[in-house]
């Protein structure tokens, strides 16, 4: 994992048992988790143990883990890495099996919270159609069409799963490259799923 | 043979042929495995002409004879050499098979092989990821949002989803210097007001984005700074925080030089001394915030007239205000006459300041003016003021020489005493010099020497730290590499089916190369043993055509004289003759004993052919085949 140098300044403050002992490095680590997952954190160092550091250097400490974490989730570490990071810094084997743990504890978590920076289309999960036959209209005495109804049921997360609906028609054609298309897409993913 | 066929069989399985467990030999394929086992392997070999071939036997005879045929075709057109035909597949022997299906498994692409040994990139592993992901997802089925699992929750409800916003962060720490350098009240900020960076932002989803984006920017200009370091940093021989502090300069100074030639005063417009004065402010300001641009401290121009603006300026605001309080209007005027009277103050007011700083500029017009006569004046006072010494120091001279006039004679040897002395001084004092001189010339030269080598050697230490440099990068990421290559292969490793074939394959193999250098030992004895008969034989026959000849020779000697020995000579021809043909005899049996063992191995192949069912075999097939022909002709009578 790479590093700047002011993160690795900040976790080899923290690797210092002389700045920090294990407890409040661990209460610390805590509390950098819970900042990432919880808004707002006004107080994110509200804990007596925390109260007698050198706020500014805290809060450099704080960036530091806080981005190690992210950046760590960002790339799926695994316990190899994370280790083999932290031992670079000179973190002693207690301080590393804690940091391990929180992280592991809070790794899916903050999954969905990287995975929710994106925007995702809704999903379809459901298909209604009719089949209308036309056979004249007001202009053309012979038209002898079919024309189809398609209603979409989507679900989309923006909106906590709730479900809605897409109408439109087509002509047979259209429909027919519609359906192309979709097989296309699933053939591909197939075919992706299979490298 | 038993171990090629089970190697045989476990590559078809590979293949894709179902093989029933217990056929163990090739001799036990039947015509339908045989046609599998051969397309699955074409399949896999070349996708293009498999794909036209079926994999099952069709039930018409002469449907199952075109196959037949397109397989034969297929297989020569991949380079078998043996002989091959429809045959093959539909009236197999087991020699025949097994050699198709030997050369068929040996074309049979070897992914193991191709495997590279170089890492796959980041790239590649990425999309290994994803694809494994895709799978993973693919195999789950779709669940309506009332079923879902937490673990279907992650991926079938993505829940609200918001774009990449990044803000920028206030950082308790200084990315350009130690933090001792900052000032009390920055680092009284730090520690007493800065918020914790997950509770800057305006929005909790904007907090990784933000941290994320911040991490990237740091990382990317130490990254800039390493590249800058290494190519023009190491060549000027300067301490990092040197070479920072040196490009810091230079880049103000020409930022200086920038807004200095877009701000020139230009004495037409009335506002120019007012916008120079503010740039030159700002110049100042700029300066004096950084450490090291003292270019501006000295005092410019532009710093004079701002001073001397500003200390006019109370005086005039004191002038004014004592204007406007004589001037305050009494309460009982009217409010019409209170505005134009203000109106009227007001234009009286700016037309005095106009006045004033028309007066203003004159003044400063004749200031300068002045100053630059104060100068010149200076300048005559000081030359006037050297002319003035040398006057003297000449009069004084001049006095001295009239003193020495009255005793003129003496005087003038004094003198000239003097002056050889003096120049007997200056020669010794020369000559003293000239010591002198040497030495330090050559202590100059010698450390110019040591100077220049020490340049050079300095040099040679610094492409040797480059390079080194260079080496450290290349080493740094040849590891990286090797480590990656090494993860991606254990999770490989991981991945790969704990197959005890291969451990199988090598034992059978040890196994196979122990018994054929066994059997070469065993020849090798059985070929000395037979040599060494030969050369016995040999021996024996030259043996016995020598005594013959002595024999013969003696006999016949007194054969001449005695006729019993006559016929004794006579007997002993007759006996050599037989016993030639005995030996004869003894060699043509051995020849006929091995073409009958020959022979009998020959039957055994034949055998081996199934000839007698094949032909069986082949009758029905024909029997078949008429029957069909004749269903044809009467269905075309029919029809």
């Amino acid at each position: 994992m790479e590093l700047s140098d002011s993160v690795v300044k900040g976790l080899q403050t923290l690797a210092d048992p002389a700045y920090l002992d294990l407890k409040s490095f661990t209460i610390f680590t805590e509390a950098a988790f819970s900042s990432l997952l919880s808004f707002p954190t006004g107080s994110v160092f509200d804990y007596p143990e925390l109260k007698n550091m050198d706020q500014s250097l805290l809060k450099h400490c704080h960036i530091a883990a806080t981005t190690f974490i992210l950046e760590g989730v960002k790339q799926n570490a695994d316990r190899s890495t994370i280790c083999s990071s932290l031992e670079d810094l000179k973190f002693d084997s207690e301080r590393v099996d804690a940091f391990y743990m929180l992280y592991q504890k809070n790794k899916t978590n903050l999954e969905k919270l990287l995975s929710s920076i994106d925007g995702c289309p809704p999903h379809i999960t459901d298909v209604s159609w009719r089949l209308d036959y036309c056979i004249k209209n007001s202009h053309v005495h012979k038209v002898n069409q079919p024309s189809y109804l398609i209603s979409f049921n989507t679900e989309s997360g923006d909106n906590n799963g709730a479900s809605s609906k897409l109408n439109f028609s087509c002509t047979l054609e259209q429909l027919q490259d519609l359906v192309g298309k979709m097989k296309d897409a699933a053939k591909s993913l197939e075919r992706a799923a299979q490298l | 043979m038993e171990e090629v066929d089970r190697i045989l069989i476990h590559s078809l399985r590979q293949a894709g042929t179902d093989i029933d467990e217990d056929v163990q030999r090739v001799k036990q394929f039947s015509s339908e495995l045989i046609v599998q086992a051969v397309v699955r392997c074409l399949r896999v070999i070349d996708p293009g002409v498999g794909s036209g071939l079926s994999p099952t036997l069709p039930p018409g005879m002469s449907a199952r004879f075109r196959v037949g045929m397109s397989l034969a075709q297929a297989c020569q057109d991949l380079g078998y050499k043996g002989e091959i035909g429809y045959q093959t597949f539909l009236y197999s022997n087991e020699p025949e098979i097994r050699s198709l299906l030997m050369f068929l498994v040996e074309k049979l692409p070897r992914e193991s092989a191709e495997v590279s040994d170089q890492p796959a990139g980041k790239s590649a592993l990425l999309q290994k990821a994803i694809a494994a992901q895709i799978k993973a997802q693919l195999a789950l089925p779709w669940l309506p949002p009332f079923c879902r699992l937490p673990l279907h929750r992650k991926t079938q409800s993505p829940g609200p989803c918001h774009n990449f916003r990044a803000q920028p962060l206030s950082l308790p720490y200084s990315l350009k210097g130690p933090a001792k350098k900052q000032s009390k009240e920055v680092k009284e900020y730090w520690r007493e007001y800065l918020l914790p960076v997950t509770s800057q932002p305006s929005q909790a989803t904007s907090v990784p984005a933000s941290l994320l984006e911040n991490h990237v920017s740091e990382l990317s200009a130490a990254q800039d700074w390493e590249n800058e370091w290494n190519s023009q940093g190491l060549l000027s021989r300067l301490t990092p925080e040197d070479y920072r502090s040196r490009k810091r300069m230079r880049l103000q100074k020409r930022i200086e030089e920038q807004l200095r030639a877009a701000a020139q005063p230009r004495p037409d417009t009335h506002n120019a001394t007012r916008s120079t004065s503010d740039l030159s402010e700002l110049l100042n300001s700029f300066a004096g915030a950084t450490a090291g641009g003292d270019v501006l401290t000295k005092g410019t121009r532009f710093t004079h007239s701002e001073k001397f603006t500003f200390t006019q300026e109370p005086e005039k605001a004191a002038q004014q205000m004592a204007a406007a309080a004589s001037a305050l209007p009494s309460s009982h005027q009217s409010e019409e006459d209170l505005k134009a009277q203000q109106e009227a103050e007001l234009s009286a007011i700016q037309q005095q300041l106009q006045q004033l700083s028309v007066q203003m500029e004159e003044v400063g017009g004749d200031i300068r003016q002045l100053t630059v006569s104060i100068h010149q004046v200076s300048d005559e006072l000081k030359q006037r003021e050297v002319r003035n010494s040398e006057k003297e120091s000449n009069i004084r001279v001049k006095k001295q020489t009239i003193d020495l006039l009255p005793d003129a004679e003496n005087n003038l040897i004094k003198l000239q005493s003097l002056v050889e002395a003096s120049s007997k001084r200056v020669v010794h004092l020369a000559s003293q010099w000239e010591k002198h001189r040497t030495p330090l010339i050559d202590e100059h030269r010698r450390l110019k020497e040591l100077c220049s080598n020490r340049e050079m050697e300095s040099s040679r230490k610094l492409s040797e730290i480059k390079d080194l440099h260079d080496k450290i990068r290349q080493s740094a990421e040849e590891a990286k590499k090797k480590e990656s290559l090494y993860k991606q292969l254990i999770t490989e490793y991981e991945t790969l089916p704990k197959d005890v074939s291969r451990s199988a394959y090598t034992m059978r193999i040890l196994e196979i190369v122990g018994n054929i250098k066994k059997q070469k030992e065993e020849i090798t004895k059985i070929l000395s043993d037979t040599k060494d008969l030969q050369k016995e034989i040999n021996g024996l026959t030259g043996k016995l055509d020598r005594t013959f000849a002595v024999t013969d020779e003696l006999v016949f000697k007194d054969a001449k004289k005695d006729e019993s020995v006559r016929k004794s000579y006579k007997y002993l021809a007759a006996l050599h003759e037989n016993c030639t043909q005995l030996i004869q005899t003894i060699e043509d049996t051995g020849s006929i004993m091995r073409e009958i063992r020959d022979l009998e191995e020959q039957i055994e192949t034949e055998n081996g052919k199934k000839t007698v069912s094949n032909l069986e075999k082949i009758l029905e097939d024909y029997k078949a085949i008429r029957q069909e022909n004749s269903a044809l002709a009467a269905k075309i009578r029919e029809g």
